[in-house]
């Protein structure tokens, strides 16, 4: 909103110059990224306090390692949080007519309603393992992947039809190349799906999974910078995307956002952000990843919860389902940590720096190739 | 515009033909008396639909019937001998609610079934549609319910069910039909509206013949002053009740002074089962020629008997299948029975039918094995149990009278009767005598079963008894062989089910085989192989396995055996189940330096948590300095659990005054590392609601207790 005004304002008189400020993508992801932390700061005890009074507490899930303490009732769906820090902020700074921040913010609310849907019916059937079905989430999220698949490699691509069927390869010179676009549209479908269980399979431990999506967002952010400024895309040989800066500010949004729930999650946490938001931040990061054209860098940058994702579905349909024996001691890779006998909060603290260490990698292919 | 004209057009059309359809059913309806007849599948449900029919004809010649059926079943031969109109429609029995290609095929072909259905009911137009069940005659009802529903039939439906609990489909229809006939009262739960007991029709109702006048029209001599027991399986036989017979033999013979065995074979005589010479063959194999003479004058047996109704009077104990015809047989002629309900059949109805007459005082039950022969997965009958059974039976005279008299009263007579009672909505039996239904205690599914023992068994230790959990001893006895039976399924889901729930049920005369399969070594398949499954008795039963034998708490020197082949298990939650197992018989196997060098060598295991448990079970085992040396030299592992289990072990040494506590020990151990990396948080809210908590709920308990108590008491008590 802001955005607009501003816009509206500086041309009519010299008093309104400063307006030009929004014109700067990193004033406004500055802003951004303060807003929605303010946002939180401002009503998250009221939230968690809403939370509480209406009983969407957390619900007792059997996970095989035993917990230090049951962490039954505790206050869920801080994602509604985060999602509605995102969603001001972005209402007072975005670009409303900007299709990459668009098309961001359909993914984060789609996933964030599932997930409230989800958590919902968890509380209603009082048990953490009785959601929606495994069948039913899958459906919605595929029927989101598939029109936003659509959307990428179809008519209306927000990156235009010269470089709609392309994609970008890491630590490689001349980085994009066509896979046309039924292999690419499959692709961006399975891609969508896989990152946000992937993020929905991480949220196990307080902290664990807010801390890795603000480093993988923070990547994707500067990534949009540098793609969507001509000067700095062309001296990387990135691929030019008109428009793209406008995921800088999501970006910065969401990283206040996250640093904002991280206070109040950071452990023992006060509040959850349930599936609400592991599905909604899951969401929002490979669409991100799509439209920066940088899906082939997430197992890298998103390393950590590509390796839970992967951990759990190997050792649950591969092991337990298929050949009968556990082929990792539990998993996801957090609880097998614990298994170990690494407390909650150390486990937390060393999957944080190895996420951190895989960001910082990730940032180097921007010079390293 | 058209294609509402067309689709007006036609749902007129189809309007018209209801119209016309409904108006000449009625005026059929007024005229001859037109019914139609359905079911099948087997004989059991034929028969008896045959036998309704006979009871109407007899009572109104003029009835005209049509039997709808299914092509190549059993109504095919017998409703054609039986001289009634016949047609064919397509049908197949339920596969189960789960999605699959099987259920869609179901459900074509019901849709098939219902349209042939529809066409010939309106074509017939029949004043009741009576069917006994089996999937033939779903379609059937089906169109019957569709079709009074939409007003065109003015038609009466009655289901007829024979057995104790009524198939998935009957279930499901039950609701919508006229009128459930029953067999057995228990059933009445399922049918509280509609539903009423009748009983068993039979077509030639069978007789209770004075004792001393069958005894002289039997082809074969019983001598006097002798117990007759007779054993059969069936018309066709029963493979395992057969050899079990048999079996029992060398068991009875001691008995030969009181006792006559009259046993019928059955007439199966294919190629996988010959009854005669398969028996003939048995009986050569389990008794010597010695032996062999001793039979005659005790053991008579013959493929089938025409004139049942006179072995049946002779005898004093019968010992058969529990299907409801056999069931139905026994109760008219009053006879205690030795049911031997088969196993594996969809919803275990025999077993079912077995208990309800169980419950009503008039029979014992006994439980049939599955079991793997030569590839081949049987049922099998214990023949030492069966003659134990017999002669526990036979001893006791007043438990028989008892039993017979209750058999008597057990199942409705005269079915047919009340059958055309509840047809033409006549009153002759009301209030004569009551519907006295005692419900079932309804049998746990395996899962279930699973839940319950499991949670108790966690919640009891070691003084945890299945028995007191499930209540009945049959029961226990029937989950038992239903848990046996899952072990040679071809899933290894099922079999490790079997596995848990036979350590559950404590099943020890199963150990052997639980021993057999934990050390089977069948490899499986390349696909498997590729992501690390070694056998076919895969990690989690073997693990499972390992388990049980610990539930079971049954130690000799078969379970040694493959506890130490356990130890050595590809697998390492074996290893571990090993381990502890090894540390639960800790009394037995102490100061085995067998054991103890098997377990110090765990200690050397890649995985820790082998380790771990390996120290905890040398703390039982060990008893000298050189399991405490073992202990103190991982004082330097990476994991600070194993560390803690050696400490541990080390406790339980000294405990049980294996090494003593010293100076120097503490010196020694002072040389582990303590650093740890978890530890357990302490929140003090959540502590004092804890606290809290328990006393409100312990308080309610006090109430109920204090109202008994003195006031002054109560007042106390509340400090």
């Amino acid at each position: 909103m802001i955005y607009e005004i501003c816009n509206f304002l500086y041309p009519l008189s010299d008093i309104f110059s400063f307006c030009r400020l929004v014109n700067y993508i990193s004033f406004r992801a500055i802003m951004s990224a303060l807003t929605a932390v303010l946002f939180i700061f401002l009503f998250s005890r009221r939230f968690i306090l809403f939370v509480h009074r209406n009983c969407f507490l957390d619900q007792v899930r059997e996970t095989g390692v035993h917990s230090a303490f049951d962490k039954r009732g505790t206050p869920t769906m801080g994602g509604v949080l985060i999602i509605g820090a995102v969603l001001v902020s972005m209402a007072l700074w975005g670009n409303w007519q900007n299709a990459f921040l668009l098309c961001s913010l359909a993914g984060m609310l789609w996933f964030g309603l599932l997930g409230l849907w989800d958590d919902l019916s968890k509380v209603r059937m009082k048990s953490g393992d009785k959601g929606l079905s495994e069948r039913l989430k899958l459906i919605l999220q595929g029927l989101f992947s598939l029109i936003f698949a659509w959307i990428c490699v179809g008519p209306f691509a927000p990156l235009g039809s010269a470089m709609a069927t392309k994609i970008c390869i890491p630590f490689y010179k001349y980085p994009l190349v066509d896979i046309g676009p039924y292999l690419y549209g499959l692709f961006i479908f399975l891609f969508v799906i896989f990152i946000s269980n992937a993020v929905n399979i991480t949220d196990g431990l307080d902290g664990l999974a807010i801390t890795p999506s603000i480093f993988v967002v923070a990547v994707l952010g500067i990534f949009a910078y540098v793609e969507g400024n001509r000067i700095y895309s062309s001296y990387l040989y990135y691929p030019f995307l008109r428009g793209a800066g406008e995921l800088t500010i999501f970006g910065a949004a969401f990283v206040g956002a996250g640093l904002g729930f991280l206070w109040y999650n950071a452990y023992p946490a006060q509040i959850f952000m349930g599936d609400t938001g592991s599905l909604a931040i899951g969401g929002t990061m490979a669409v991100i990843c799509v439209l920066l054209k940088q899906e082939l860098l997430f197992p890298l940058l998103g390393g950590l919860f590509v390796a839970e994702a992967i951990t759990s579905q190997v050792q649950d349909k591969i092991g337990v389902k298929w050949i009968g024996r556990r082929i990792f001691y539990r998993a996801p890779l957090h609880h097998n940590l614990q298994h170990k006998g690494i407390a909650e909060t150390k486990v937390v603290i060393r999957l944080w720096i190895v996420a951190g260490l895989l960001a910082l990698l990730s940032l180097a292919t921007l010079k390293l190739r | 515009m058209q294609t509402v004209f067309i689709i007006s057009g036609i749902f007129v059309l189809v309007l018209i033909a209801g119209f016309l359809a409904a108006k000449r059913w009625r005026g059929i309806g007024r005229g001859q008396t037109r019914i139609v007849l359905s079911g099948g599948g087997t004989g059991g449900h034929v028969n008896p639909a045959l036998a309704i029919a006979e009871a109407i004809k007899g009572r109104d010649p003029g009835v005209r019937f049509l039997y709808i059926g299914v092509r190549n079943r059993a109504e095919s031969v017998i409703v054609k001998r039986a001289g009634y109109s016949l047609r064919f429609i397509a049908s197949e029995g339920f596969p189960g609610f789960r999605i699959s290609f099987r259920l869609l095929r179901f459900l074509f072909m019901l849709s098939i079934g219902i349209a042939q259905s529809i066409v010939m009911l309106c074509l017939f137009a029949p004043k009741w549609v009576i069917a006994t069940g089996g999937y033939v005659s779903a379609p059937v009802i089906a169109a019957a319910i569709i079709l009074k529903k939409l007003r065109i039939a003015s038609v009466q439906i009655f289901l007829h069910e024979q057995n104790s609990i009524p198939g998935q489909l009957n279930a499901l229809m039950g609701r919508w039909v006229d009128k459930v006939l029953l067999t057995f009262p228990q059933t009445l739960s399922f049918f509280p509206k509609n539903g009423a007991v009748v009983g068993y029709p039979i077509r030639h109702s069978i007789v209770a013949i004075p004792p001393d006048k069958a005894r002289e029209n039997l082809q074969f001599k019983i001598p006097p002053d002798r117990k007759v027991v007779f054993a059969f399986g069936g018309s066709q036989g029963a493979r395992s009740i057969n050899r079990a017979v048999v079996d029992a033999l060398p068991f009875l013979l001691p008995h030969r002074d009181r006792l006559f065995l009259i046993h019928g074979m059955g007439l199966a005589s294919m190629s996988e089962y010959d009854a005669g010479s398969d028996t003939e063959a048995r009986i050569e194999k389990t008794l010597s020629p010695a032996d062999r003479k001793l039979l005659d004058g005790f053991y008579y047996r013959q493929d089938y008997f025409h004139n049942i109704a006179e072995v049946y009077s002779v005898s004093t104990l019968v010992a058969c299948r529990s299907g409801a015809g056999s069931l139905n047989e026994i109760s008219r002629i009053g006879k205690p029975a030795l049911l031997i309900p088969k196993a594996n059949l969809p919803g275990d109805h025999q077993v079912m039918n077995a208990r309800a007459m169980k419950s009503a005082g008039a029979a014992e039950l006994l439980y049939e094995d599955t079991i793997m022969e030569e590839g081949q997965i049987l049922e099998k009958l214990d023949g030492r149990m069966l003659a134990e059974k017999i002669i526990a039976l036979i001893d006791n005279p007043e438990r028989l009278k008892s039993m017979s008299e209750s058999s008597r009263h057990f199942l409705k007579r005269r079915a047919s009767e009340r059958i055309l009672n509840e047809l033409y909505g006549e009153t002759r039996f009301n209030g004569s005598d009551s519907n006295n239904s005692t419900p079932f205690k309804d049998l746990t599914s395996n899962s279930g079963l699973l839940q319950m023992l499991g949670a108790a068994c966690a919640h009891m230790g070691r003084e945890f008894d299945p028995l007191s959990v499930v209540g009945d001893p049959d029961d226990l006895d029937y989950y038992r062989h239903r848990a046996a039976g899952l072990l040679s399924h071809k899933g290894w889901e099922d079999r490790n089910l079997g596995v848990k729930l036979i350590g559950l049920t404590r099943y020890t005369e199963k150990i052997p085989t639980l021993l057999e399969m934990l050390t089977d070594r069948t490899p499986v398949n390349r696909a498997r192989k590729l992501f690390g499954g070694d056998y076919q008795q895969v990690g989690f039963i073997r693990r499972n396995i390992v388990q049980a034998l610990r539930v079971l708490d049954y130690f000799d020197p078969d379970v040694e055996r493959g506890l130490f082949a356990a130890l050595n298990d590809r697998y390492f939650e074996v290893r571990v189940q090993a381990c502890i197992t090894a540390a639960h018989f800790g009394r037995s196997i102490e100061a085995d330096p067998k054991w103890l060098d098997a377990l110090m060598e765990r200690m050397a295991d890649p995985c820790f948590e082998v380790v771990i448990e390996a120290a905890k079970a040398v703390g039982e085992v060990g008893v000298d300095q050189r399991a405490a040396g073992a202990l103190l030299a991982i004082k330097e592992a990476h994991h600070w659990q194993v560390r803690n289990a050696a400490l541990h072990g080390l406790k339980r040494m000294i405990d049980r005054r294996a090494i003593e506590a010293s100076p120097d020990l503490l010196a020694e151990m002072s040389a582990f590392i303590l650093t740890s990396t978890d530890f357990k948080p302490h929140f003090a809210i959540k502590e004092t609601f804890t606290a809290l908590q328990d006393r409100c709920a312990g308080s309610r308990a006090d109430q109920n207790q204090e109202s008994r108590l003195p006031a002054g008491k109560a007042a106390g008590k509340l400090k």
